[in-house]
């Protein structure tokens, strides 16, 4: 039973990861109908940016983090300029290969500035953690939890209780209507870039000090959100975030009882049941394509 | 006619080889409401679009109190106070019928939130029949149902020109009666509608003048009591309909 306990809470720290960057797939989706494959990257190149300012630079972490959020703010807004907005027009097949190229740029630009070798970043916290009863609460996986729950009630007051939350949620339904009735298109999909990237790279940040920092992380994290996504129901807010935490929790029991090596097998195998046997994930399409 | 709000001069509008409206010119008097006829592919829908900004035309001018309109985005017209309450009603099918009503006032900047929530229930007076529904998302609404939260969705725009593309599309007599009931009462507060309809004997009940298109070209034009008379629009567009 305490190894449960203790498993859980790890697997929910890790699925909390896997949500964040879940939620950046989906409201990029839903904005543009479009899958991001450099999303993960996000999350590669925030948690390189701490290295820069936090170790190589020695700066207080607090400003690492406000830099480097700043820094993916900047990122999303320039991947929409460069990667979706020349593109907007076209099908989807144009705007994911694109999507693809930036992944391959920003793995490739961070591999010729930092090298190979992965790097470390400490974690916030001095302390290691503590004990609750029988488990161990690990401090930086109590502050993934933390933070990822505070980002998903931001983003649920934000859509649901804010003028600007509903014009990106009319955009991501109907696009022309959308303009029709004077809402800026083009900014709510600027402003959907931004936020994604700034959710990847808090991801990055967050899990950072428990992953060595290297340029495949982006990628790995990447597959599993994607998954999250798809066992979630592809599209659906709730679905990815519970998707990205049953993942993170399978893979972390799947670990402890079958087999290590293993560990990032399960998510795949979930994520081929799901295809198989329910393809429109747990949250299906609750919304008809068309009215 | 009073001074034009709306004034097409030559219009010309292409889809790739095809001439949806071809050299098209009338206007729109304040307080009027004008309306379009003609069969489907006559280029009425495709009239509103190049209004609204949708399509570019290939030719002509679009003048709104006689500044052009060409070449701005539908954003910046609706912001002009066009508002086009498109064919197929266009609900977002995700937002409640609250919310969808609210964002028809996305053209109208620094109303603040309150404002904006006391304006749609204004706007359930006139739509009664919705109040109902405020709080029910916009996919579970029938065809008449989404009729009158496009409606009121236009109206919350305050617009100087309000552009109905078929509101009685695919709805029961009944609804219909109902819909141009609105429209009705929407012209006598004012405002200046341009109206497309298939529906010719509902288009002219509630309009001041009326046009007729054939194959993107006008082909006729008058009051209500002169089209109705007219024995070549009787057997065109109203062979079999009993609205």
């Amino acid at each position: 039973m305490d190894l449960i306990l203790q498993l859980l809470f790890t697997g929910i720290g890790i699925g909390s990861v896997y949500a964040l960057v879940a939620l950046g797939f989906v409201l990029i989706f839903r904005a543009t109908n479009v899958v991001n494959f450099a999303q993960g990257e996000f999350s590669m190149v925030a948690a390189f940016l701490m290295v820069v300012f936090a170790v190589d630079l020695e700066w207080p972490y607090w400003l690492s983090v406000l830099l480097t959020i700043g820094g993916m703010a900047l990122l999303g807004a320039l991947f929409n300029l460069g990667v979706y907005y020349p593109l907007r027009h076209r099908t989807y097949l144009p705007v994911i290969i694109s999507t693809i190229g930036a992944s391959i740029f920003l793995a490739n630009t961070t591999l010729a500035l930092y090298g190979p070798q992965p790097q470390v970043l400490p974690p916030v916290f001095e302390t290691q953690g503590f004990l609750l009863g029988p488990v161990f609460l690990d401090s930086q996986y109590l502050l993934i939890i933390a933070v990822t729950a505070a980002l998903v009630a931001f983003q649920y007051w934000f859509f649901e209780h804010t003028l600007v939350g509903k014009k990106l949620q009319a955009t991501s339904q109907d696009k022309e209507m959308a303009a029709l009735l004077g809402i800026p298109v083009a900014g709510m999909i600027m402003l959907t870039f931004v936020y994604s990237a700034v959710l990847g790279g808090i991801a990055g940040i967050l899990v950072a000090p428990v992953l060595f920092v290297s340029i495949q992380m982006g990628a790995t994290i990447a597959l599993k959100a994607f998954a999250a996504t798809i066992i979630g129901g592809f599209g659906d807010v709730t679905g990815a975030i519970i998707g990205g935490l049953a993942l993170g929790i399978i893979e972390t029991f799947g670990a402890a009882y079958v087999s290590v090596p293993y560990k990032d097998a399960f998510a795949f195998i979930v994520l081929v049941v799901f295809l198989v046997v329910r393809p429109q994930g747990l949250f299906g399409e609750r919304v008809a394509e068309k009215a | 006619m009073s001074q034009p709000v709306l004034e097409i001069r030559d219009l010309t509008v292409r889809y790739g080889e095809i001439e949806a409206v071809r050299g098209l010119s009338f206007l729109v008097g304040t307080g009027e409401v004008v309306t379009l006829l003609g069969s489907n592919g006559a280029g009425k829908s495709t009239t509103l679009k190049a209004i609204s900004g949708l399509v570019k035309p290939a030719g002509g001018s679009i003048l709104l109190d006689g500044e052009p309109l060409t070449g701005l985005k539908p954003e910046a017209i609706v912001r002009l106070g066009v508002a086009h309450v498109p064919e197929g009603r266009r609900v977002f099918p995700g937002l409640t019928v609250r919310e969808n009503i609210m964002l028809g006032a996305s053209n109208r900047s620094g109303v603040p939130k309150r404002a904006l929530r006391d304006e749609v229930e204004a706007m359930f007076e006139l739509f009664p029949d919705i109040r109902r529904f405020g709080d029910a998302l916009g996919w579970t609404l029938s065809g008449g149902q989404l009729q009158m939260v496009a409606l009121a969705r236009g109206l919350m725009a305050k617009p100087r020109l309000l552009l109905l593309d078929e509101p009685s599309l695919g709805l029961a007599p009944v609804i219909v009666q109902a819909v141009f009931a609105i429209i009705a009462e929407v012209r006598r507060r004012g405002t200046t509608v341009l109206l497309v309809e298939q529906n010719a004997r509902m288009g002219l009940s509630v309009a001041d003048r009326g046009y007729v298109l054939e194959t993107g070209r006008l082909v006729l034009e008058g009051d209500p009591q002169a089209l109705w008379a007219n024995d070549d629009i009787r057997a065109a567009y109203l062979r079999g309909r009993a609205a």
